[in-house]
């Protein structure tokens, strides 16, 4: 594991041998994973370029003779009726997941520093009932959550959905901002205090600024998580022109069973956004989900 | 006791909004369904109809087959899942904590999996799996390993094992990133003095690597635990539980059972059921939290 260890000349003494064979094990390993995650991802992007002709071949073709953007086009060609709502169920998806990670954000905020900082009765327990909510499976909310929608009205609305989201996100958000309040110094508030600032101000002025990576990475993580949610979106939607990208590809394909192009095509769309938000992010999403589990 | 509550009511104006919203959507919701688990229902939602049975519901449950039919595939989903995903994962952040050319990317490459929706990786795999034209099928066919494409979802025999092959697909980059964050706490001191000593690299691992993770690791596994007792997705989609229910987990049953047959009376029992094992996980989960809690206030 350390340094010295890294470049041991070629055929000495059998431990350093030994420790070469680690090495080349983890390589090996790595180009085996390597594969097992990007043959599948590789696959969908060539069968997305293929016609439906093509693409229903055994063997399979494994380079489409004639590459054919085709799917793509239909997918976003707003003149199209597929194309129509699969822009759509794109802008839907925006929307709800925009909405949601505001919120979350706007809530998760103040009660994830509450936990961190405030020592008040029933702290320990009020933030394990959130954590908990985390435990459980959105089947045991789904019948209640849906009379519950229908009772105030909510059914066939994205409010449903960003209310849902919101408990959600919301416990997950809050422990991945504890974990970045406990690591800011309780001093640098104190110090502002004592300059006589009030504890609100002190949060605002000098809380918040250091915490925006942690704030980043829980909106990342609250957009990532709405944008990929299915079951709630799947009961609690049923107008063709409200479905969110999930729901919408399964109902469109449940009825072009044959058209996988199209389906692959519309996945890797569907990947996109998400990809790309947390490619560019990734350094502050990776910190996020392991500060509260690992402390520095 | 009033006093001190009193004392520190600012602090709640802070978390109020959270526990406010978790109310609404959860604290009712759980109230809704111990009730209606002892209630027989009328299909459809005219809930007013109900009846009350006492436990039937319950009785019903535990002596039908499909319900330990569907607890033993949740349990070999779980712990399959689980376990493979997180030495797959441990594996992979131990073969990436080294810097070599290239390992950003690489670790980025391993990752997208897990970013991806569920709906898009089951259509991915759907495909791959297809019986007439997945890519899996015309390899094994291509190298003579097989006559024909296999049907890997449409065989009661290799539908669990390839749902749960997909299911690792998304979740070891999970577990990874957790391990490599949980490796670079192990101090580099302690490596190079076993190193001293003489430990080899399976010694230096076992004696100071892996106890130094040991908190890390346990909040992993039970995070995936949960994950893996609470999918649904993946089966729902790829294969929605067949054939003859050979890929049914619990929640994929429960839905069926409440949204497809309408047996909310049913389905509340099986949640209430489905919380007590939760709470028990919960139990541990909570104390392997706080655990780390502690270790952090200490240091």
């Amino acid at each position: 594991m350390s340094t010295i260890a890294e470049t041991p000349p070629r055929g000495q003494a059998p431990r350093r041998m030994r420790i070469d064979g680690w090495r080349w094990g983890g390589r090996i390993f790595l180009v085996f994973m390597l594969l097992y995650t990007a043959l599948p991802m590789a696959w969908m992007l060539i069968t997305s370029i293929k016609s439906g002709f093509a693409a229903m071949q055994f063997p399979p073709q494994w380079w489409p003779d004639q590459p054919t953007l085709a799917s793509y086009q239909k997918l976003l060609d707003p003149q199209n009726s597929v194309g129509q709502d699969f822009l759509r169920f794109f802008w839907n998806s925006l929307f709800v997941s925009t909405a949601t990670t505001v919120l979350s954000v706007i809530v998760a905020v103040p009660a994830a520093y509450a936990f961190s900082r405030f020592t008040f009765p029933g702290r320990n327990f009020l933030f394990f009932t959130v954590l908990l909510r985390n435990m459980f499976p959105a089947v045991i909310f789904l019948v209640p959550l849906f009379i519950l929608m229908r009772a105030i009205g909510l059914v066939n609305t994205h409010g449903s959905l960003v209310l849902t989201y919101l408990t959600f996100g919301l416990p997950l958000a809050i422990w991945l901002l504890k974990g970045f309040y406990d690591n800011i110094p309780v001093q640098l508030e104190q110090a502002a205090r004592i300059d006589g600032a009030t504890r609100f101000q002190a949060f605002i002025l000098i809380v918040m600024p250091l915490s925006t990576p942690g704030i980043i990475a829980t909106a990342i993580y609250s957009f990532i998580g709405a944008w990929n949610e299915y079951i709630y979106a799947y009961t609690f939607l049923s107008k063709n022109e409200q479905l969110t990208l999930p729901v919408g590809i399964q109902r469109f394909f449940s009825e072009n069973t044959t058209d996988f192009p199209g389906l692959m095509a519309a996945s890797f769309m569907m990947s996109v956004p998400v990809v790309v938000l947390f490619l560019v992010l990734q350094r502050y999403f990776v910190r996020a989900l392991t500060e509260g589990a690992v402390k520095h | 006791m009033l006093r001190k509550i009193w004392e520190h009511r600012a602090d709640y104006a802070y978390v109020l909004p959270a526990i406010a919203v978790m109310l609404v959507v959860i604290a009712y919701p759980i109230y809704y369904t111990i009730e209606l688990s002892f209630f027989n229902t009328p299909p459809g939602l005219q809930l007013r109809d109900k009846t009350f049975i006492g436990f039937n519901n319950y009785t019903a449950i535990l002596t039908s087959a499909v319900f330990w039919k569907v607890t033993w595939n949740t349990l070999i989903w779980t712990v399959g899942s689980t376990v493979i995903s997180f030495v797959l994962g441990f594996a992979a952040a131990l073969a990436l904590h080294r810097d070599f050319f290239g390992r950003g990317v690489l670790r980025a490459i391993l990752i997208i999996p897990w970013v991806i929706s569920a709906v898009a990786a089951s259509y991915i795999w759907k495909w791959i799996y297809h019986s007439d034209f997945g890519i899996i099928g015309a390899v094994l066919v291509g190298l003579g390993l097989a006559d024909r494409p296999p049907n890997f979802i449409d065989s009661v025999s290799t539908v669990l094992p390839s749902l749960i092959v997909v299911n690792i697909w998304r979740e070891f980059p999970f577990a990874m990133i957790m391990m490599m964050a949980g490796l670079q706490t192990v101090p580099e001191q302690l490596l190079r003095a076993a190193k001293v000593d003489g430990a080899n690299a399976w010694q230096r691992f076992w004696h100071v690597t892996f106890p130094h993770l040991s908190n890390v690791s346990t909040v992993t596994i039970l995070l995936l635990a949960v994950a893996n007792f609470n999918s649904f997705i993946i089966p729902w989609i790829m294969t929605g539980g067949g054939p003859s229910n050979a890929s049914h987990i619990w929640i994929t049953h429960i839905y069926e059972l409440a949204f497809g047959r309408q047996r909310w009376g049913v389905a509340s029992a099986y949640s209430v059921l489905l919380f007590i094992i939760l709470m028990t996980l919960g139990y541990f989960y909570v104390r392997a939290l706080s655990g780390n809690d502690r270790k952090d206030g200490g240091a």
